[in-house]
């Protein structure tokens, strides 16, 4: 099995920036799919068709998230454009969230 | 072997697994969610391993880890991992009805180790078990048909865990997964060779083998060899009166096949009990 791939290929219209993501997640652990769930509905409302999304279950691949400087799950990282950003938990925060994603200043 | 370790540590360990979590995440964000509660598992970069919270844990316990339905098991993880922000995970309490007959369908459900029964009600409001669904099915495949109503009443036989998906998910899941088409097609035709052979079995064969056969299927599907249903339940389950069910159990008691005593029934001797069944449980135990 391949260790991770990304979940949602998206391709931005012309001149569209396309937000790369992360998710550090444990299986379908509470917190997890609950990250996993907010996230979605981030993408869906604020980057339609703008981001990539790529799912690495620790639980399975802990030494790939370790290498990432991954602590806990669930963590998301914001890969680019830059700034490089990192959020913890399970993304219940949306405020905190968009402006991590640099979504909303 | 999973790198992933549970912390089980069942007597005083609770302290000492803390302590452990603390030690590994001792400041920043990451703490801050953890004191939050928001946090599942912790990376151990000394073991190269992952260890899940206690409550985390606890929850893939429950539901009997993420991949213990066997439907969804079947599935490419891509294909699950799809899934996995669309299903929630609840307990089916026993007694809990999903759906009535010509009830719309708003969720599906994927059971783990809970236990459903499909009934059908007459008029008068007897009701006659066709079909059963636990591990290794769906309750609401008729959606997947494109139906949007239930035929049947889906009454929570023993409680357990399983997952759950809105009906509008699960529409939109169908068209984007071969894979799950596939699963669902192939258990949509095994349900209708059970139901064949239900309505064979009702007709034909005696209670005492058709009540080993539905303690086996149910205990199979639970993954236990106790089952907590009372003589009531089981009359109505396979449609006879409570006495036949009495006479039958009191025979398979007798036997040392199963113990009995109030509303919890055992599986003493599996072998035993398949061989008093009707040959039903050895045509249809692989749905």
């Amino acid at each position: 099995m391949r260790a991770a791939r990304p979940r949602k290929p998206k391709s931005g219209a012309a001149g569209t920036t396309v937000v790369v993501l992360r998710l550090y997640i444990a299986s379908s652990a509470p917190n997890s799919v609950r990250a996993l769930a907010n996230l979605e509905d981030i993408c869906k409302k604020h980057l339609p068709g703008a981001f990539s999304l790529e799912i690495i279950d620790v639980l399975e691949f802990p030494k790939r998230a370790l290498a990432d400087g991954i602590l806990v799950t669930p963590s998301l990282a914001k890969l680019s454009p830059s700034p490089a950003a990192k959020i913890v938990g399970d993304l219940s925060d949306r405020g905190g969230v968009l402006v991590a994603l640099g979504i909303k200043q | 072997m999973n790198p992933a370790r549970a912390l089980d540590l069942p007597k005083g360990g609770e302290r000492l697994v803390n302590g452990r979590i603390l030690r590994l995440v001792r400041s920043g964000p990451e703490r801050r969610a953890l004191d939050a509660g928001q946090v599942d598992a912790v990376l151990d970069a000394a073991t190269g391993t992952a260890c899940l919270l206690p409550a985390a844990e606890r929850a893939l316990s429950q539901a009997g880890g993420p991949f213990s339905n066997a439907l969804l098991d079947a599935l490419p993880r891509e294909d699950y991992r799809r899934l996995l922000g669309e299903l929630e995970a609840v307990t089916l309490t026993a007694g809990e009805v999903l759906y009535e007959p010509g009830a719309r369908i708003r969720e599906v459900y994927f059971p783990n180790d809970a236990n459903v029964s499909l009934l059908i009600v007459m008029v008068d409001g007897k009701a006659l078990e066709v079909g059963r669904v636990g591990r290794e099915g769906m309750v609401g495949i008729a959606l997947a048909l494109g139906e949007e109503t239930s035929a049947v009443r889906v009454l929570v036989q023993n409680s357990g865990g399983g997952l759950r998906m809105k009906a509008s998910a699960f529409r939109e899941a169908i068209t984007r997964s071969l894979p799950l088409q596939r699963e669902l097609h192939r258990y949509a035709y095994a349900k209708l060779i059970q139901a064949r052979q239900t309505a064979a079995c009702n007709r034909f064969h005696h209670v005492e083998g058709r009540l080993a056969c539905w303690l086996l299927m149910t205990g199979d599907r639970a993954r236990s060899e106790r089952i907590h249903l009372t003589h009531a339940v089981l009359a109505a389950t396979l449609g006879i009166r409570r006495v036949g069910v009495t006479n039958a159990a009191t025979a398979l008691q007798r036997r040392k096949l199963i113990s009995y005593r109030r509303g919890s029934i055992r599986i003493l001797d599996r072998k035993g009990l398949e061989a008093a069944s009707c040959a039903c449980y050895a045509n249809i135990r692989k749905p």
